[in-house]
């Protein structure tokens, strides 16, 4: 019997090991369980319940973005601020990944851990959530962009807070048309990527400050195109000698072909990566799109060609806006959120404190002494445009991106405008729109 | 008005959780009281050893070894000398082929011998004398399970048995709650288990005259929920659910009857093995695909799953071939039947009863002979064999491909993981509601997926707490089959319960994606009469180890 005994304590085993199994479930429920609840096909919120009964969606000076009543989803009452808020708010259907809706569906319908949605409605308290957008600012941004497709990301790099996120084209949740035009459920923003064309010299300046030790010294010569590899590299004018302030300033594209083209395949690549190019970064459990940079096989032309944004390069607008708020961080950026209570996912490092200070240095050089102060009105911008060759008979995309570095109003953005030819004069009047709202909504004016 | 209703029907949601955990409790802890005091059956003393030796089990081995019952440090005693075992008519020794032979009164014995209280038995150079039990004045070390046993009387059987009606009760009005009217089937499938529990509870008490109902009132309680559970999901299969329970039910009363001698069982085991290979190779032959598994059979428009029946056969043939107290004769037999057993199954493509098979051999194997090199040789042999399954029929393979990401593939492969993840989340801690779930109306969710439903109709606290208590019965049964009548009912039971457990485990973590989804039931609860009545079978097995199942006849003579 004794034997028997010490034996059978291979059932006893069996059993603890089927405990910490039930362990390990009850561990998933209570960390999954809203990701459960809010599967698409999830009975309990696509039809019956569900939105018709969701809770409220305010922006960060509670405007009411969307709420329920009597059974129906109700948006904001101004057409502008429902067509800007549309990415971040979302509509009745699961077609924008990026919106509020479709990512918190099963706690904006009442889903809880401790309840599910087992609460009858007269008991079930919905859940509200806030956005840190400010949809003042989102329409007027949006009006900015005039139709033109594109996307607009500003957000606080010290607390992680998106303050304006809009994504064109747009459609009125209220009303969805019945054909949504092409692009629509994509937030540009977050899930597009587009060729960067100048603005990709930030990289380039970075991986020459960090791998050319005489950076300082170098001058670099324009005459309007040289050879790279048995190819023309091309520039708008006769910048003749300058170092690397001036280069940056006046966006050379010699000047960071050569300098792209001294700092090698290897390094490039490795700065790239290095900065988040070709990373993701989590914003509220929606994943950014990564970026494209790759020479690894590159001629030298390539390499050239890359150094300023073309060749196969592609950047998404919120990574450019947190490789910005580094610039202005020393090298470490708060990530994103645009849900109030969502704190961001840590910091993204990309580079170190002195690399991010002379950057930014020959950032807000560029701004003071090329772009013009007046820009940006009450505001210490740094910043850089670009205006990326796409192909296929289309007109350049305009981009432009930077900081301010004010300690009250700590905001980095970034601005796209597919086909808006200069980025100067497409980008830049949308982004000192959105900054100096911004401005206006941070300090309380 | 509304408010106060819907608070109401929350309100019930929530006590019949904690209603439910109450009553598992009571079960178990109801089983550990109305214990045999914890007193030695009989005593030995021996003048050379100078001690009193407590007999507590009613088979003993005695020898040399460590791992002998009672330990005789003596060199001329052989590693396993021999048996002290009691039976109904009395104590016996027996010699294990010992070297120095085993004595009793001075006499050399062959087979059994009958000792009585003065009696001296010799082995080797010991004499040990026979005493009562009550001649013992030292105290006995308990087993966890018995100790700290609260004075506090148990709640009585027919008053525990009560509360899982009310239990029951509580669902059918939820049933009614949840389609706002009031569903007479639902109380007419309740006044079948009502019927159901309070017959088992009469040949039990009255016709057994049984003082325990502990273990009968866990099956009634699982039973009843899961034939509750099917009424607004497909009445019919409640109905089949319950006659299966009658069915089952029966068989437990015969297999009690039947393995109540516990000398007689060994004759029986070529002829089981050979009827449940037979079974297996109609099953083999005569077999329907359904499923995706050829494992069911049609006599007279009744399917059956002879598959269920071969587990109870299985455990018989398992633990019932020890001619001598573990010794290792007769593995190969027992070797070559789960073999086939487990082969059969692969062939049917019922993999989830083959796994079953499979582990309980394990924990059969380790149990009996405590023979690792055995089950690693298994275990070795068992993967090649899938390797080889999966070379040949690659198909097999993709089965198991969405394993651990369900919700990435939540409209294809992965439709019935996803879906019972989704709504165990919607149903919460206290459920939404019995009948008023949409799992019920996935494909084969009432055998494969019914803790799904369980925990979205009823909430994952009574979904988790039945889960619990099949665990439980592991823990109790290793304890009760300690003061165990026969070592075959020792092994028998906590086999037995090893086989529920494992068939829980794949169940409940095969259904949550956390294993492969197999597709096995789930004990008493899920739908299927021929796993009803194998699920009664088993729980023979746990109930004839306890003590108490054939005592309480002997104490009214």
């Amino acid at each position: 019997m004794k034997r028997t005994m010490s034996r059978s304590i291979i059932a006893l085993i069996l059993a603890v090991a089927f405990l910490l199994g039930l362990g390990f479930l009850c561990y998933k429920y209570v960390c999954d369980s809203p990701m459960w609840a809010s599967q698409t096909f999830n009975a309990y919120i696509s039809s019956g319940k569900g939105l018709a009964c969701a809770g409220t969606i305010y922006d960060r000076n509670g405007t009411v973005l969307a709420k329920s009543e009597n059974g129906e989803r109700v948006y904001n009452e101004d057409l502008s601020v429902r067509l800007a808020t549309l990415h971040s708010v979302g509509d009745y259907s699961y077609n924008i990944a990026t919106a509020l809706q479709t990512t918190h569906r099963a706690e904006l319908a009442g889903h809880n851990r401790i309840f599910g949605y087992g609460l009858p409605s007269s008991l079930g308290f919905s859940g509200d959530m806030t956005l840190t957008v400010d949809s003042v600012v989102c329409a007027k941004v949006y009006d900015a962009f005039g139709g033109r497709n594109g996307a607009c990301f500003v957000y606080n790099y010290k607390t992680g807070e998106v303050l304006c996120m809009v994504s064109t084209p747009s459609y009125d949740p209220q009303n969805v048309p019945e054909e949504v035009p092409e692009g629509a459920y994509l937030n540009n923003a977050i899930s597009s990527t587009y060729a960067p064309g100048s603005i990709f010299k930030i990289i380039t300046t970075v991986a020459a400050i960090e791998y050319l030790p005489d950076w300082e010294n170098i001058t670099l010569n324009c005459d309007g195109e040289e050879d790279f590899g048995g190819d023309d590299v091309t520039c708008l004018e006769h910048h003749g000698e300058m170092d690397i302030y001036e280069a940056f300033a006046r966006s050379c594209n010699i000047a960071f072909a050569d300098l792209a083209a001294q700092v090698g395949a290897e390094n490039m690549q490795k700065t790239a990566e290095k900065l988040g190019i070709t990373e993701s970064f989590n914003i509220c459990s929606v994943n950014t799109a990564k970026g494209v940079y790759d020479v690894k096989n590159a001629t030298l032309n390539e390499l050239a060609w890359s150094g300023i944004g073309q060749h196969t390069d592609m950047t998404n607008p919120a990574q450019m806006a947190i490789l910005c708020g580094a610039v202005a961080s020393e090298g470490s950026a708060k990530l994103p959120t645009y849900i109030e209570g969502v704190s961001p996912k840590g910091n993204a490092e990309l580079m170190s404190k002195e690399t991010a200070d002379i950057m930014a240095e020959i950032m807000r050089y560029t701004v003071r002494d090329y772009y013009g102060d007046s820009m940006f009105e009450g505001l210490t911008v740094g910043a850089k445009t670009g205006t990326a060759e796409v192909g296929e008979g289309k007109a350049p995309n305009g981009w432009i991106v930077g900081y301010s570095e004010d300690e009250d109003c700590p905001l980095a953005f970034a601005v796209v405008v597919e086909e808006g030819d200069y980025g100067f004069y497409s980008a830049g009047p949308i982004a000192r729109i959105a900054m100096t709202e911004c401005a206006k909504s941070l300090r309380g004016e | 008005m509304q408010f106060l209703a819907d608070l109401a029907i929350v309100g019930l949601r929530v006590l019949l959780s904690i209603y439910a955990v109450y009553i598992i409790f009571e079960c178990f802890a109801s089983m550990r009281r109305q214990k045999r005091e914890e007193k030695p059956l009989i005593m030995l003393s021996s003048s050379t050893l100078r001690r009193k030796i407590p007999v507590l089990c009613w088979e003993n081995l005695i020898g040399r070894s460590k791992g002998s019952d009672i330990v005789i440090e003596d060199p001329t005693v052989s590693r396993n000398h021999c048996v002290l075992l009691r039976r109904k008519e009395g104590w016996f020794v027996s010699d294990l082929d010992s070297k120095s032979g085993t004595l009793v009164n001075g006499k050399e014995i062959s087979g059994r011998h009958r000792v009585g209280v003065g009696d001296e038995i010799r082995i080797g150079c010991t004499t040990l004398t026979v005493h009562r039990g009550e001649d013992f004045d030292e105290e006995v070390r308990h087993s966890w399970f018995f100790s700290r046993v609260s004075r506090k009387p148990s709640v009585p059987s027919p008053l525990l048995l009560m509360m899982v009606n009310i239990f029951h009760l509580f669902m059918a009005v939820e049933i009614c709650i949840s389609q706002n009217e009031f569903n007479l089937e639902a109380f007419q499938v309740l006044g079948a288990v009502v019927l159901f529990s309070w017959v088992l509870f009469a040949f039990s008490r009255g016709v057994f005259a049984r003082s325990n109902f502990e273990l009968e009132t866990l099956a009634v309680f699982l039973t009843g929920t899961g034939v509750m559970l099917l009424v607004s999901q497909d009445i019919r299969d409640a109905w089949i659910q319950i006659i299966a329970a009658f069915i089952g039910a029966a068989l437990y009363m015969c297999i009690l009857m039947f393995i109540k001698n516990p000398d007689r069982i060994v004759n029986w085991r070529l002829a089981v093995m050979i009827g449940a290979a037979a079974l297996l190779v109609i099953n083999l032959v005569f077999g329907t695909v359904e499923f995706g598994a050829a494992n069911r059979i049609y006599i007279a428009g009744v399917s059956l799953q002879p598959s269920e029946l071969v587990k109870i056969a299985y455990i018989f043939v398992g633990a019932s071939a020890l001619d001598h107290l573990q010794t290792k004769r007769n593995f190969i037999e027992f070797l070559v039947f789960s073999a086939v057993c487990v082969g059969a199954l692969a062939i049917m493509g019922d993999f989830g009863t083959a796994l079953i098979f499979f582990a309980t051999f394990i924990v059969i194997s380790i149990t009996r002979s405590g023979d690792y090199k055995t089950v690693i040789l298994a275990l070795v042999g068992a993967a090649l064999a899938s390797l080889l399954v999966i070379y040949f029929k690659p198909y097999i393979a993709e089965r198991f491909a969405t394993w651990g990401h369900a919700l990435e593939d939540s409209y294809d492969t992965g439709y019935q993981q996803s879906g019972v993840l989704t709504y165990i989340a919607s149903g919460g801690l206290f459920g939404t509601g019995v009948g008023s779930g949409v799992l019920q109306y996935y494909g084969a969710s009432e055998t494969d997926l019914v803790f799904g439903i369980m925990a979205e109709e009823m909430g994952l606290i009574i979904a988790l707490s039945v889960a619990v208590a099949i665990c439980a019965l592991t823990f109790s049964t290793r304890e009760l089959s300690s003061r165990s009548r026969s070592t075959f009912y020792s092994i028998s039971a906590c086999c037995a319960a090893s086989m529920m457990l494992i068939q829980t485990a794949l169940n409940v973590f095969g259904c949550t994606d956390l294993l492969p989804l197999t597709g096995v039931t789930l004990p008493f609860i899920s739908a299927g009469g021929s796993s009803m009545v194998s699920c009664f079978g088993l729980l023979a097995f746990i109930k004839a180890a306890d003590e108490r199942t054939y005592t309480s006849t002997l104490k009214k003579r």
